[in-house]
């Protein structure tokens, strides 16, 4: 009696399991590995930068403009379908889709872009990312913004900028019949997606996992070829890296360390690229002694031994940087070869020529210790520091000690806390820090934040230019380039920026960190690789493009 | 009774420092809740939105401040929102997690002492013997192993190598926990693997205790006695030898059943699972004052309580530490 009646509940539960197997092959569903969390949480406000944003930006919320960052010639329009600058490039229009409705059926129209702005005005802690102009610190750039008619938005900029629209345009439009009614957008959780993209519907919700699935309303909703997107809880790299090795994920973006072995040998489904994408630097303090010298700073360029740092401390994935412009190889169509090809020699390994630069400088061995000393007879001792942990960065400053040791440099390398090592930044008490660029569509951005005097300040300097090195040269070339829509003029400035850099040397460069990206072909085929590189393939927040990526997939038909 | 209320006022002062440490200690590390975000986000995030988010989480005002909210917030059983998991309630997930912390860490350590206690037992009955010269040695060195290098070798050899267990989670991701065949099977199955992992090391403690309390107690006269009366081996083992030699096992025990509530931070961290342990590293790493609070009180009031009913077991078994009082 006992047996029999388990054995019904097997049968059903088979059934059961069986029938739901058929169900879910019927849906096409894409897994993406999930911002490392403990459990998800349920907050789909696409402005909580806690994680909860990297879920509904793109996928849910759609920008005015994508910008295709690796080919900028062939750009993805998203709410809008044009824009075009001011004669005098002190405003950008865009001119809207029609048709377009939210996902609760409201239509979408320039009053939401304009609501969008005020808002972001009037809760500056909220970070919608529009660069608004501020009259009290004379800061930002957007001044205000006019609906010119239902389906078109001006943007009135401060002074001529011909890079605004590039911060206009991923700003992700709210609904304003929704967030009208939140008075507290911080701690607001959003609990019903109302939005505009390919998938807006929240279904199956657990600390486990959750799906985010086609949205009805969308546009070519009948073209999208996914059927819910799905996100598991997972905590950490090792845990994305074996749920995506075992199968269980198509498409992620983790730090993994011997990829060939650990991950693409499992399955022949198992692909990853690592193209380059933000550059790793040095930064150096110019404020201080010895690295006020140029010579010393070149010296110490020409001393570090560059291929040992990308095959062995970054374990052979990152992408030497070929020019010493404080980037690596991210904007590499950016960069003019001939102008550059001067300077190349400070990124080849050579020791003796380092030496000899040095002992020309003055840079000697005065009192016997071993070490050399500054030209002054005091001391050269410094520490260069990297957080514990952050392990190809680690070994990476282990091997530059090591070089400089060699050429009679006593520079050592000190591993604080995460916590300790950024909160020394704003107050300027270091030596050498290793650092990240930032990135952005245009090189631009990357050496505004590198040179801009505003953020030098003792006190409060900001990550990218704890070498406060002012360059005025460099100031008026990023001047000019927001000052003229030509780009021609705009490349032959951030040549002469590049150039700039290589001759001052404020921070060291070393190499491209990897663009993490591994997916399976598992479910899904058409993934952008090598050699079709027609967009960013990486998927967290911030890359716009992936949207992009995910819709031109096609499912492995099962 | 004296001695008892001596006991709790000695706890109750214990209480008052560890919530006042809880406060303290997190605050006291270098970096805060939005330094994390920004970290993680590595250069993704503008620094102005870095103060944005400080205030967000209200970490503006002095430390005194912040103290006193903290105890009124106490006062009323309100731990705060979880930074990390914005914005849920830290007394949600830390519930959910204890949940799976106990089942996970108390199952295994129902386990260990089980087996340990059995095969001390069995080693210290037949002492010199083929189970204990064999198992003995074994145990001492599968005790020696860190739960790191047990848990990481399991994982990769039985998720990884030969995909037969999952890979983590306490059950099948699209399962919503029910009582019901379906949840208990999925959660036995991917119980197997972290419970392994913890039993493994150990069992061996208690193996050790238990076999040393047998041997010392087998050289008694009164085991000589019962021998000499003619009583079953059985019966010697059982009832004479073994009950005498568990009870100090059984204080060890209570004591560690104080410490299940702190989680098996190695374990709940390779094998994904939902416990304290990992939520608990987590929020250290992130700087989720509230949680980490949270889960310190929760520990310490786990620790206090098991060491009270220690000290009333003992006053009920005691019969010294009762006239003590009256004195």
């Amino acid at each position: 009696m006992h047996r029999l009646r388990l054995l019904t509940l097997l049968a059903t539960t088979a059934l059961a399991g069986a029938g739901f197997a058929t169900l879910a092959q019927a849906e096409v569903i894409i897994r993406i590995a999930p911002v490392h969390t403990d459990a998800h949480v349920e907050n789909y406000n696409p402005y909580n930068l806690t994680g909860p944003h990297a879920y509904v930006q793109d996928f849910a919320y759609e920008p005015l403009w994508i910008d295709n960052v690796w080919h900028p010639d062939n750009d993805f329009p998203a709410l809008a379908t044009s824009y075009e600058l001011g004669a005098d490039l002190k405003s950008v229009t865009y001119h809207l889709r029609e048709g377009v409705k939210w996902s609760d059926g409201e239509p979408f129209t320039a009053a939401d872009v304009v609501f969008t702005f005020n808002y972001a005005k009037a809760h500056l802690d909220f970070p919608i990312g529009y660069d608004i102009y501020s009259a009290e610190k004379d800061t930002g750039s957007i001044v205000d913004v006019v609906a010119v008619d239902d389906h078109t938005v001006r943007f009135e900029l401060k002074n001529a900028d011909s890079l605004a629209r590039l911060n206009i345009g991923p700003v992700f439009p709210l609904p304003e019949h929704i967030w009208k009614d939140v008075a507290d957008p911080v701690n607001y959780a959003n609990p019903k997606v109302v939005a505009t993209g390919p998938f807006t519907e929240v279904r199956d919700f657990s600390r486990n996992a959750f799906k985010l699935c086609k949205n009805p309303l969308y546009r070519d909703a009948a073209e999208v070829k996914i059927d819910c997107i799905e996100y598991p809880q997972l905590s950490d790299n090792l845990q994305v890296i074996a749920a995506i090795t075992n199968g269980d994920l198509d498409w992620a973006t983790d730090g993994i360390t011997d990829p060939e072995i650990t991950f693409a040998s499992k399955s022949p489904d198992n692909h990853y690229w690592l193209p380059p994408d933000a550059g790793t630097n040095l930064q150096l303090n110019t404020t201080k002694a010895p690295f006020n010298n140029l010579e010393f700073r070149k010296a110490m360029s020409m001393a570090i031994d560059r291929s040992t740092l990308v095959d062995t401390a970054t374990f052979g994935l990152t992408t030497p940087a070929e020019y010493p412009i404080g980037e690596g190889m991210f904007y590499k169509d950016w960069i003019d070869k001939t102008a550059l090809a001067p300077y190349q020699y400070l990124m080849e390994y050579n020791p003796e020529a380092a030496k000899k630069v040095l002992d020309d400088a003055g840079f000697l061995d005065k009192d016997g210790d071993g070490w050399r000393d500054n030209p002054d007879g005091t001391p050269i001792a410094f520490k260069m520091a990297v957080p514990a942990g952050w392990d190809d960065w680690v070994n990476t400053l282990q091997t530059v000690s090591e070089n400089l040791q060699d050429i009679g440099i006593n520079g050592e390398m000190e591993t604080p806390e995460e916590g300790a090592w950024f909160d020394n930044i704003p107050t300027g008490n270091f030596d050498v820090y290793i650092m990240w660029t930032n990135l952005s569509s245009t090189p631009w951005f990357t050496y505004h934040s590198m040179f801009n005097p505003r953020t030098m300040v003792p006190g409060q300097l900001n990550e990218q230019s704890m070498h406060q090195m002012q360059i005025p040269g460099i100031e008026a070339d990023l001047a000019a380039i927001s000052a003229t829509a030509d780009v021609a003029v705009q490349k032959e400035k951030i040549t002469s920026v590049m150039k700039q850099v290589a001759e001052n040397l404020p921070v060291i460069t070393l190499f491209s960190n990897p663009a993490w990206y591994e997916y399976s072909t598992r479910n899904f085929t058409g993934w952008p690789d090598e050699s079709n590189a027609w967009a960013r393939p990486n998927n967290p927040a911030g890359i716009h493009e992936r949207v992009k990526v995910l819709l031109s997939l096609t499912p492995v038909a099962k | 009774m004296a001695f008892l209320l001596r006991r709790l006022g000695f706890y109750f002062g214990a209480f008052f420092v560890a919530i006042t440490l809880n406060f303290l200690i997190p605050r006291l590390m270098p970096g805060d809740p939005a330094t994390r975000i920004l970290l993680s986000l590595r250069g993704k995030l503008r620094p102005d939105q870095i103060d944005a988010i400080r205030k967000t989480y209200g970490f503006d005002g002095s430390l005194w401040e912040q103290y006193l909210q903290y105890l009124w917030r106490l006062a009323h059983f309100d731990f705060g929102i979880s930074t990390v998991n914005f914005p849920e309630p830290t007394a949600s997930l830390l519930f959910y997690a204890a949940g799976w912390t106990l089942f996970l860490v108390g199952a295994a350590t129902a386990l260990s002492f089980g087996i340990g206690i059995t095969m001390g037992i069995w080693s210290a009955w037949r002492r010199g013997g083929f189970f204990d010269t064999f198992f003995t040695p074994i145990n001492v060195m599968l005790n020696a192993f860190t739960p790191a290098v047990v848990a990481l070798l399991l994982w990769y050899a039985f998720t990884m190598q030969w995909a037969i267990f999952p890979l983590g989670r306490a059950h099948e991701m699209n399962l919503t926990p029910a009582f019901n065949l379906e949840t208990v099977l999925s959660v036995a199955w991917h119980a197997v693997l972290p419970v392994a992992s913890i039993v493994i090391v150990s069992f061996g403690a208690w193996h050790l205790g238990m076999r040393n309390t047998m041997i010392n107690l087998l050289n008694e006269d009164f085991v000589l006695l019962a021998k000499a009366k003619g009583l079953s081996d059985r019966r010697i083992r059982n009832r004479y030898v073994a009950r005498n030699a568990i009870l100090p096992q059984i204080t060890s025990l209570a004591l560690s059943i104080g410490y299940v509530l702190g989680g098996a931070f190695i374990t709940e961290v390779v094998f994904n699972y939902p416990g304290l342990g990992k939520f608990t590293l987590n929020a250290i790493q992130t700087r989720d004052y509230s949680f980490i609070q949270a889960q310190l009180i929760l520990l310490t009031m786990s620790v206090l309580i098991a060491n009270l009913a220690s000290d009333v077991l003992n006053v009920i078994l005691d019969p010294r530490l009762r006239s003590l009082g009256r004195a």
